[in-house]
């Protein structure tokens, strides 16, 4: 597969399945003087037309276009100074400790890429080899077609170390492969809301069970309706965390209630986040910073009570977090849930403290950052689902809420991410 | 053998409430108290007669329609609605709500459901009412089974023959105390020492006073791993044989062994051995327990909750015998009803038992309330 003109045809690997995506764009869109707009309607083309491409397990390697090697050189030979520079600076001897050790530490990271760019450099002057011997032999027929052959296949392998360098310099979120929490709030809109918000709480459910993920539901604060004012569940599977993390934010629903007797179409909203599981460790949880107690009404509780409430409000004393859990039949397992729950939410305000304090890179994904946004639209009476970031209607409600077509939108954010952060290599550094 | 006054000393203790009086007396004849320190190998005891199965371990051989369990569902609710808060006022009982959660587990134990969301077909649409789903009990009987639980106040974990304690599912029945959320942080305590220090662990046998379900030596016997031994006692034959049911179904017969007997009577041969003490043992005093709610008081046995005149007369008992069976750096814990008696039993340990016993603590539960003494042999 060639890349030709303004087309781009790029591919990427993602669960195993390789996807396609062909791009019409008379400019290279993923230049830093991209307009956001224009980033949007890239992602929705490439989305939209992936899903008529065919796929086959032999093309692991897309040929990247030239624009993209053309930005990825740039960032390639910034590594490659870096890189001498901090070499030349370790062999000065008045390097402080500390500034020795902080150098130490980037080439560190940067080795594995350095690696790659050193078999890439030299594959490219094999390259540049081969072809002056072709166009310096054109008589020899033997020889020529040898060396043909020869540069046939070494651009083959500067194209899979390529597809090796992008891949290690787009950002990389260390929780991706987490197992995530999952809480939704009613929001605006009442009792409509809390149903709203039962809805969508059952359509992550159901993903989870066509990922393959363990769903358990963690604590439920229903309405009168029977709907969930708050809901959370623990989700646990691989790479669980890095699906989902972009369904956080504001959901909106357009319908007409079922409490609505008018028959007017309400707006209501309820807000999704979702937060990386860590453990005790992950977040440096020492056992005096909580407080666990129950709250049961008075009496004298032990041998003289016999109750099948066993709920218990953990506080994270620090931060002053607390946690409630109930629905589980022994107190030591709501403790054990409400202990998980503390930790995600404790790991996230450490990652947002970090977020926040990293370059712009981080903070232009796809409005994680902003809980508040409002991210996606379901329209009940037209039948659709739009999500506002990548701009992508779906057509079919009710497969979405079966957890049916959620990956329409996971894809194309997951992907809007990716185009985002190759975009960003230009700016970066 | 033990088998054969088996039935009639277990029909007389569930059917007939204990008489108190008989409480610290010798309830068998002297030839069979040889048979009490004999370890209960665990499958010979358990006799179906003696055993209650719990609902949910029970075959799923009865099936009912969707629609008959959601009218058995809305008559249960509506029943358990009606009760508002008048068993909340009346003795500190459970109120509706809380019911209705017992009512969903109910039917979690007694259907066979999906395992992520067993009761989840509740909620289909009309069109799946009349969808075949299997039971383990019959109809009649599930209904049977709540009333019992609102018109007898029959605590819910009889109903379902089990409680859910710590990680554990323990089987219950009447004439055994069912284990209360407060004793969870026994094992907890256990686990942080032996954390802290191997030599618990592996230096010595651990010992559970009154065993009851057999809660606290399965949940110690479980940190302790193979390498372990936990001796259970208790007096009352019915919770030695469902406390050796529970063992087996956590398949730590070989750590854990239970003994019949009055407290230390049965551990003659650990006397200065035991690395580890843990009891709850009865501490209601005996005035206090006509008062108690409904589930307990009617349904609870008396041998495992009264404690006596001041409720301490089981608790002065066993810290008497720790001073003689706790080795030297044996560490023991025991619950208690609040901070009355744990000051009592913190001072006298200190001052009447002095030498015997140092870092001697009370320690609260999650409510605030001075629930453990805690401390070490000397
Ligand atoms: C409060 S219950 C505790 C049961 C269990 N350890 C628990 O925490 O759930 C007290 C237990 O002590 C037992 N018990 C009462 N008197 C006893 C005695 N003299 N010797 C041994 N056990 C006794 C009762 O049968 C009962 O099982």
């Amino acid at each position: 597969m060639q890349s030709r003109g303004g087309l781009l045809v790029f591919l990427w690997r993602r669960n195993g399945i390789i996807q396609k995506c062909f791009h019409h764009h008379h400019h290279y869109p993923l230049s830093s003087t991209t307009p956001k707009s224009s980033c949007f309607s890239s992602c929705n083309n490439l989305f939209n037309l992936r899903s008529y491409s065919t796929s086959g397990a032999a093309e692991m390697n897309p040929q990247l276009s030239n624009d993209l090697i053309k930005i990825m050189e740039n960032r390639l030979s910034a590594i490659e100074h870096r890189n001498i520079y901090l070499q030349n600076f370790m062999n000065q001897p008045e390097a402080s400790p500390s500034e020795y050790s902080r150098a130490n530490k980037e080439l560190r990271k940067i080795r594995s890429s350095m690696e790659l760019i050193t078999q890439l450099r030299a594959k490219q002057k094999e390259i540049d080899g081969l072809k002056s011997l072709i166009a310096e032999c054109p008589e020899d027929k033997d020889m020529h077609d040898m060396a043909v052959e020869e540069l046939d296949e070494a651009i083959e392998e500067e194209n899979r170390i390529h597809n090796l360098l992008l891949k290690s310099l787009l950002p990389k979120d260390d929780a991706d492969e987490r197992d995530c929490i999952l809480e939704v709030r009613a929001g605006t809109g009442g009792e409509e809301a809390s149903l709203f918000a039962m809805e969508i709480f059952r359509m992550y459910e159901r993903y989870s069970h066509k990922q393959g993920w363990k769903f358990e539901v963690v604590d439920v604060m229903e309405s009168d309706l029977k709907g969930f004012k708050e809901a959370s569940g623990a989700i646990s599977g691989s790479g669980s965390f890095g699906r989902l993390k972009f369904e956080s934010g504001t959901h909106r629903v357009q319908r007409v209630p079922l409490t609505e007797k008018a028959g007017r179409v309400h707006t209501s909203a309820v807000t999704v986040a979702i937060l990386p599981q860590a453990d005790e460790v992950d977040v440096q949880l020492r056992n005096e910073d909580l407080k666990i107690d129950t709250y049961r009404s008075g009496g004298s509780g032990g041998q003289h009570a016999n109750t099948t409430n066993s709920a218990v409000r953990m506080t994270h004393i620090p931060t002053g977090l607390t946690v409630a859990i109930q629905d589980e039949r022994s107190q030591h397992m709501n403790k054990a849930k409400a202990l998980k729950v503390i930790c995600a939410k404790l790991y996230e305000l450490e990652r947002s403290r970090l977020h926040t304090s990293r370059s712009k890179l981080r903070s232009e994904q796809i409005g994680s950052g902003d809980r508040s946004g409002r991210i996606r639209t379901y329209n009940f009476p037209q039948g659709r689902v739009t999500d506002h970031r990548v701009g992508i209607t779906h057509h079919s409600i009710d497969d979405v809420m079966q957890g049916e077509n959620l990956d329409v939108f996971i894809d194309a954010l997951l992907l809007k991410q990716e185009m985002d952060a190759i975009a960003s290599f230009g700016v970066d550094e | 053998m033990i088998l054969n006054f088996f039935p009639c000393l277990i029909r007389y203790s569930i059917f007939t409430p204990l008489p108190l009086f008989f409480k610290h007396q010798n309830l068998l004849p002297l030839s069979c108290s040889i048979n009490f320190i004999k370890p209960i190998s665990s499958s010979s005891s358990i006799s179906a007669k003696t055993i209650q199965v719990p609902l949910f371990l029970k075959p799923p051989i009865y099936s009912t329609t969707i629609l008959e369990l959601k009218k058995f569902q809305n008559w249960a609710k509506s029943l358990s609605l009606s009760i508002g808060l008048k068993f909340l006022n009346l003795d500190n009982g459970p109120e509706s709500n809380l019911l209705c959660r017992e009512l969903n587990w109910l039917l979690e134990d007694v259907v066979e459901g999906e395992e992520d969301n067993p009761t989840g077909f509740l909620t289909l649409g009309c069109s799946e009412n009349e969808r075949l789903v299997r039971m383990r009990v019959e109809m009649e009987e599930l209904y049977d089974l709540w009333k019992q639980r609102i018109e007898e106040r029959r605590p819910f974990q009889y109903i379902v023959g089990c409680e859910h304690w710590r990680d554990l599912v323990l089987s219950v029945q009447e004439g055994v105390l069912i284990p209360r959320p407060e004793t969870e942080l026994i094992v907890d305590m256990v686990e942080e020492l032996i954390l802290k220090d191997k030599e618990m662990k592996q230096q010595g046998v651990w010992v559970d006073l009154g065993t009851g379900s057999g809660a606290l030596a399965i949940g110690i016997g479980r940190l302790l791993g193979n390498e372990g031994r936990v001796i259970a006692t208790d007096l009352s034959p019915i919770a030695a044989s469902v406390a050796a049911f529970n063992v087996q179904r956590y398949n730590l017969q070989d750590v854990v062994e239970i003994r019949m007997g009055s407290w230390f009577e049965p551990l003659d041969e650990f006397k200065g051995k035991i690395v580890g003490l843990v009891s709850n043992p009865p501490y209601i005093p005996s005035g206090d327990i006509a008062g108690l709610q409904a589930e307990v008081v009617r349904h609870e046995p008396k041998l495992a909750l009264d404690g006596g005149a001041d409720g301490l007369d089981d608790l002065l008992n066993i810290c008497k015998g720790a001073a003689s069976f706790l080795k030297p750096g044996g560490f023991f814990i025991f619950e208690t009803n609040g901070a009355k008696q744990s000051k009592y039993l913190v001072n006298f340990l200190n001052i009447q038992m002095e030498g015997s016993f140092q870092y001697v603590n009370s320690v609260s539960d999650f409510a605030g309330i001075h629930r453990f003494v805690t401390g070490f042999r000397k």
